[in-house]
């Protein structure tokens, strides 16, 4: 009897108790709703029913000629925003971080701290700081342009439909460049000193010894950052809408999934909110995004070696 | 001409002075060994050498030639590192090529000094593979490796053992010291453990307190040390250390090293009780409570069987025992 | 640094870059606040000098302050942040510890089903969520938001933590555990007070984007009451967006506290990046 008792373990209540509450939140507001979403895009609204209608709803999205349309100018525009912050946010953040990591640079906690400083920022306010600082009502930008002589470059650029986005994206990576920078800041700080002092010895000295010895053991962090760019930019929303507004112009030149979804949700000026195209929207980001995950996860992660130093 | 020369060497982190005027001369093919306890700035002098980090003042001169301003990789030198600070995403043959290849060497030289390297150090099995795949020992191996594919004009070693096991230790102590040999280079290396320092150098440094406390061939440290310190580093167990007043002695500290205290049960110098007895087997070590001399450790050869509360007679070896004046300094 | 390895150039090189770029990070900021407290004339005549005694004015100040529900939006956005941050905090503290300590049977799977949310957006379920609270009549509470940021915020939490659990020495708990504590005991008095230097950490990381964030105030809570600073701002300065002085002295307001919230925490935000929280 005494024995049996001793065989079965009793339910550790303990480790429910512990895991219940995040989990049940975590799955009721996150993971339901997700799959509710994922759900409704297969859904139409007829007569106030909902009505299964397969894929139908995908069809119109990437087969109705206005629907289509739009959707592709999003998407593109949207890839442009991400290669945008590849290009030029991850390379100034792995410069500075270059830059911040040499051992005994002065001021570089100040440096550091101010850097960053426009990460921490509201999209709202940076959206707007922006929007005033190149107004063209506002002199700032093109008095500051003339101080270096280049004023004849001057123009609206947010209101022009071949530069909005590109500014927007540009603003962006101002505002997020401290995150790369920190990360590969962090990566570079955990090379031991030692290996550095190896490749002086050797004559891997500058410019040589980041890109020969400090670039190749941070890949994994680059990868990294690569990763939560991507998913960041796919999912961006608050920085378009804070500076143009959810028709996102001019004449949805800055228009991205984030936007889109929005509008195509609740409707904008003429246009009637429909929920299930909103869905479909948000299913397409969501594949989208699980397929950049898969992607960084099984192909390139595994690939990039980590090194224990 | 000196492969090393050295002249009032000084460093200070702040207000911090770690060095505090070094001079030295190192032959041609010459081994020496800088030994000492941990902060007596045995490594900073090193780096300073490497070209790692500044003197505050002084000279260094690699083969003659003035190198304070010239960069590590231009001195003619190579350095192991405690760490082996190996690059971990090279494998072992790129590790060591990188520098040849770096100063742009041909890549039939850089080759078949590779091959020379491997050979000498029994690592060709491991030259596709990278640092992560070898153990502790292996890497030490390819970070000296590394070195002597550079053939510098000077070697230097700082602590490279240890992070090794003892038996481990051992063999790759064997192994530096035959390169030595072999290599018939100059090399100097650093270490706190004084049986490394006796086993491997032809000339040991103690350094204390960023000063040097003496040069000189291990025996030489061993039988003439010129003061406490280096008499009380050197030698293991440590020297006993009594003081002269309770011997009636001029001198201010006598010192009778474990080994040269003759025991014995019936009679003797110094009448005192066994406190405790360590067994190694190869020889035993006795610490004795003297009436005369205070407590004493003795170091017999073999066995020697002794009870605590035993009483035994000690008698120091008069033509070696150290006696030592009020700053320290070995009276002769 | 060695005078061997470096060069004065390089240093000097270095500095400059920094330099100019940390002004490049600074300069929007530093140009919106100086200028909200000049004079509707100063600030288009000469926008890049900062306030003299004659361009010195208030009026935007004044006019942010009269009209906006400024103060109630402030309130709002704490009692949702705050409230957020304590549940973000105790449950994955809770969770973390769950999975860091107890070997049970789907352990790894749910360590795994919780790092979902990590790479997955929440905003991608808006459609859903909406429907949810709609449903349970929780839109346009602050109820409503403090949810969904929890459940935002838990997977990072509880990846972070986790891994930092794991560090916790076992012997500590076994002692505790000898001593005849009990599993929440060991938790809350033994293992909770060490793990506050992570927490610190993870409390920085959850709270900038839930006070920055538009989305789900804009949908799920927009009304007077419930608005949040960020959903104020925006809506103010979309409809002041002509009085220059209101829209630069409300933005300088918005900037204000989350510069001196930055200020005091940057230190431990740094420390939280850097000491590999995140990798």
């Amino acid at each position: 009897m005494a024995a049996e008792r001793a065989d079965r373990r009793p339910i550790r209540w303990h480790i429910a108790v512990f895991l219940a509450p995040a989990v049940l939140i975590y799955t009721a507001v996150m993971i339901i709703p997700l799959f509710g979403t994922l759900q409704l895009s297969l859904f139409s609204t007829v007569d106030n029913q909902q009505v299964f209608v397969g894929l139908k709803n995908f069809a119109t999205l990437l087969g109705d000629e206005r629907w289509a349309a739009s959707f592709w100018n999003a998407l593109w525009n949207n890839t442009w925003f991400f290669i945008i912050h590849m290009v030029v946010q991850n390379p100034i953040g792995v410069l500075l971080a270059a830059l911040l990591s040499h051992p005994r640079l002065r001021f570089s906690a100040f440096y550091r701290t101010a850097i960053f400083v426009p990460t921490i920022l509201s999209f709202v306010i940076v959206g707007f700081t922006w929007k005033l600082i190149l107004s063209p009502l506002w002199g700032v930008a093109p008095e500051l342009l003339d101080m270096i002589g280049l004023k004849h470059l001057f123009t609206p650029w947010l209101g022009k439909e071949d530069y909005a986005l590109t500014t927007l994206g540009l603003i962006s990576v101002w505002q997020f460049v401290g995150i790369p920078m920190m990360l590969i800041y962090a990566a570079l700080l955990s090379i031991p000193e030692e290996i550095l002092e190896a490749a002086e010895c050797d004559g891997i000295t500058g410019f040589a010894q980041f890109w020969k010895i400090q670039l190749p053991l941070i890949l994994p962090a680059i990868g990294i950052i690569s990763i939560l760019t991507f998913v960041g930019n796919f999912n961006a929303f608050d920085l378009i809408y804070s500076a143009q507004g959810a028709l996102a112009g001019p004449n949805y030149a800055t228009d991205i999934l984030g936007t889109f979804l929005y509008r195509t949700f609740f409707g904008f000026q003429l246009q009637i909110g429909d929920p299930n195209m909103g869905a479909t929207i948000a299913s397409i980001m969501f594949f989208i995004i699980l397929a950049g995950v898969c992607l960084y996860l099984f192909a390139i992660q595994s690939r990039l070696r980590r090194y224990q130093f | 001409m000196d492969a090393l020369k050295l002249e009032k060497i000084r460093k200070s982190f702040g207000q911090v002075e770690v060095l505090k005027g070094i001079d030295l001369q190192v032959a041609d093919g010459e081994f020496v060994v800088f030994v000492g306890p941990s902060g007596c700035g045995k490594s900073t002098l090193l780096r300073i050498i490497a070209g790692l980090e500044d003197a505050t003042a002084g000279e260094v001169a690699i083969a003659g030639a003035r190198v304070n301003a010239v960069p590590p990789a231009k001195r003619g030198i190579a350095m192991v590192f405690q760490t082996y600070a190996l690059y971990p995403h090279l494998s072992v043959r790129d590790n060591m090529g990188l520098g040849l290849k770096q100063s742009g060497a041909p890549a039939a030289e850089i080759a078949r000094r590779i091959e020379i390297a491997s050979t000498m150090l029994s690592l060709e099995p491991y030259l596709a593979r990278r640092p992560a795949e070898l153990s502790g020992g292996q890497r030490q191996r390819v970070a000296i490796g590394r070195a002597v594919v550079r053939e510098p004009k000077l070697f230097l070693f700082d602590e490279p053992l240890s992070n090794l096991d003892a038996a481990l230790r051992v063999n790759t102590r064997l192994e530096i010291a035959q390169l030595h040999k072999r290599l018939s280079a100059t090399m100097i290396y650093v270490t706190h453990d004084q049986v490394e320092a006796m086993t491997l150098a032809d000339r040991i440094v103690v350094l204390n307190a960023g000063r040097v406390e003496q040069i000189g061939a291990p025996m030489e440290l061993y039988n003439n040390p010129a003061n406490e310190f280096v008499a009380g580093f050197i030698g293991s167990p440590k020297m006993n250390f009594i003081d002269g007043a309770r011997l009636g002695e001029t001198a201010r500290t006598v010192g009778v090293r474990p080994e040269h205290l003759a025991v014995d049960r019936d009679k003797g110098d110094w009448k005192g009780t066994v406190m405790h007895a360590e067994h190694l087997g190869a020889d035993t070590n006795l610490y004795i409570d003297t009436e005369k001399a205070g407590l004493l450790t003795a170091r017999i050869f073999g066995e020697f069987r002794a009870e605590p509360g035993e009483t035994i007679f000690a008698t120091p070896d008069p033509a070696r025992t150290c006696r030592f004046d009020a700053e320290g300094r070995t009276l002769r | 640094m060695s005078q061997a390895r470096s060069s004065p150039a390089r240093t000097a090189a270095a500095h400059a870059i920094l330099i100019v770029y940390t002004l490049i990070a600074l300069f929007p900021v530093l140009i919106v606040v100086m200028n909200s407290f000049k004079s509707r004339k100063a600030i288009f005549r000469s926008p890049l000098s900062p306030p003299s005694a004659e361009t010195f004015d208030l009026v935007g100040y004044q006019t942010v302050l009269a009209q906006g529900n400024f103060p109630l939006y402030f309130q709002n956005s704490v009692v949702v942040t705050v409230v957020a941050l304590a549940i973000v905090l105790v449950f994955g503290a809770m969770a973390a510890f769950a999975l860091a300590e107890y070997r049970f049977r789907g352990n790894a799977l749910m360590g795994l089903y919780l790092a979902l949310g990590i790479m997955i957006p929440i905003r991608l379920g808006t459609v859903a969520i909406l429907e949810m609270m709609v449903a349970s009549g929780l839109v346009n509470t602050l109820t409503a938001l403090v949810l969904v940021y929890s459940a935002q915020g838990l997977p990072l939490a509880i990846f972070i933590l986790t891994e930092f659990t794991r560090q916790i020495s076992d012997d500590l708990k076994n002692a505790g555990r000898i001593d005849g504590l009990s599993e929440y005991r060991i938790f809350f008095r033994l293992v909770l007070p060490l793990l506050r230097p992570p927490m610190a950490t993870v409390a920085v990381f959850t709270m900038i984007p839930i006070w920055n964030d538009l989305w789900f105030p804009l949908i799920l809570a927009p009304a007077e009451a419930t608005k949040t600073v960020t959903l104020g701002a925006q809506l103010f300065l979309g409809q002041f967006v002509t009085n220059w002085n209101a829209v630069l002295a409300a933005l300088s307001l918005a900037i204000l506290p989350v510069m001196i919230l930055y200020l005091i925490f940057s230190r431990q935000l740094i420390r939280g990046i850097t000491s590999g929280a995140v990798k």
